[in-house]
């Protein structure tokens, strides 16, 4: 019962580790074909990358999935040394080097609405707006967003973003400006602050934020990399 | 967007005939949750045939087993969006796939089944993998 692919090969929908040379893809594999292989809602480690190696790092997406960083990257079968099933990695409770699920996994219900940061996001200081922040903004954006704080001459606030149910394809952004809540993730831009709620951090990872200028721009508009239908107009998708 | 509910309701009762919980609002959720006693595993449910397909009777085979949770519980990814959300939120940092399955004891999460650890296999298996983590933990 359910939808189906129809193709037959083996790997097709399954999501796989892709090793080329010090980098590791994990993706769902799409497609092998004409010398390449095509990777759906991929992530990628470097050997080294935040101070973990690729065997770390894929025990860890092993254990959990990963964040995706692409929606879809196509590879040279030529520069892939080995594509494996990631569930090769997953180790069984009672297998050698099989742990619990980390402490940073736990989040109980208290600490949902009383909202410190996630363990991974654990700091009670502002993230800064690195290529690991959470969201990101484009220097349109981030210039028209320092505009208004300062045309508004709005003291004390920063910009939040957030997703709530609604639209036609289910969920709707929301710009505001606001001040920060308790058990906001806030990230630091030049300038300013954004200020993104854990419910909609869920939706919101890999979001850039852009703005369009003049008669004919829409305005701040959303680019999301997990939304699997975005309506017409922009302002809703869902997942 | 959501599939037609019609779609969708013969996987919603193939969990609930064997006594699965369907958490279909955050409040729901967050009741569920709220209680931190004992063993618990959420299903997140999927339209998706290859995978989610195998995850439900899967489930129903591990938790037919006289070693398995105390409560068992599902929301369904891409149809009731603000239920899913709030108990990814809930289950913990972890990347969201669908279908997937937390295992949870005394409120903390304890073992996770990835939607790569259930697409393209057999019901079978992936019971047998439920199987071994509640011998693990309940």
């Amino acid at each position: 019962m359910g939808t189906f692919h129809d193709t037959t090969d083996p790997l097709h929908g399954i999501t796989v580790v892709a090793e080329a040379g010090d980098i590791v893809y994990v993706g769902r594999c799409h497609a092998r074909e004409n010398g390449t292989i095509v990777l759906l809602d991929v992530d990628q480690h470097s050997e080294g990358e935040d101070g973990k190696t690729n065997q770390e790092y894929l025990e860890r997406a092993a254990k959990f999935g990963v964040w995706k960083k692409h929606e879809k990257l196509v590879l040279s079968a030529d520069e892939v040394n080995s594509l494996v099933p990631l569930s090769e990695h997953f180790k069984r409770p009672g297998e050698p080097g099989a742990k619990p699920a980390v402490a940073e996994a736990e989040v109980t219900l208290e600490a949902a609405v009383a909202a410190p940061a996630p363990q991974a996001l654990a700091t009670l200081e502002p993230l800064t707006a690195t290529a690991e922040a959470p969201i990101q903004l484009t220097d349109a954006a981030a210039s028209e967003v320092v505009r208004l704080l300062s045309e508004e001459n709005i003291d004390g606030q920063g910009l939040r973003l957030a997703v709530s149910g609604g639209g036609c394809s289910g969920l709707v952004y929301n710009v505001e400006f606001d001040q920060e809540k308790a058990g906001d993730i806030v990230v630091a831009f030049e300038g300013f602050k954004v200020f993104l709620d854990r419910k909609s951090t869920i939706y919101l990872r890999g979001v850039t934020l852009d703005h369009q200028k003049g008669l004919s721009g829409k305005g701040f508009q959303f680019h999301n990399p997990n939304a699997s239908n975005t309506c017409g107009c922009g302002e809703s998708f869902s997942v | 967007m959501p599939y037609p509910e019609e779609m969708v309701a013969p996987m919603r009762a193939e969990l609930t005939s064997f006594g699965v919980q369907e958490l279909r609002t955050a409040e729901e959720v967050d009741a569920f949750f709220a209680d931190k006693t004992g063993t618990a595993i959420i299903l997140v449910n999927s339209v998706c045939g290859c995978a989610a397909g195998s995850a439900r009777p899967a489930l129903k085979s591990a938790v037919g087993e006289a070693v398995r949770p105390t409560r068992v519980a599902t929301v369904f990814a891409g149809q009731d969006l603000e239920a899913t959300a709030r108990a990814r939120e809930l289950i913990g940092d972890v990347p969201p796939s669908s279908p997937s399955m937390a295992l949870l004891k005394d409120g903390e999460l304890v073992h996770f089944l990835p939607r790569h650890m259930i697409e393209g296999r057999d019901a079978q298996s992936i019971a047998a993998d439920l199987t071994a983590a509640f011998a693990e933990y309940c």
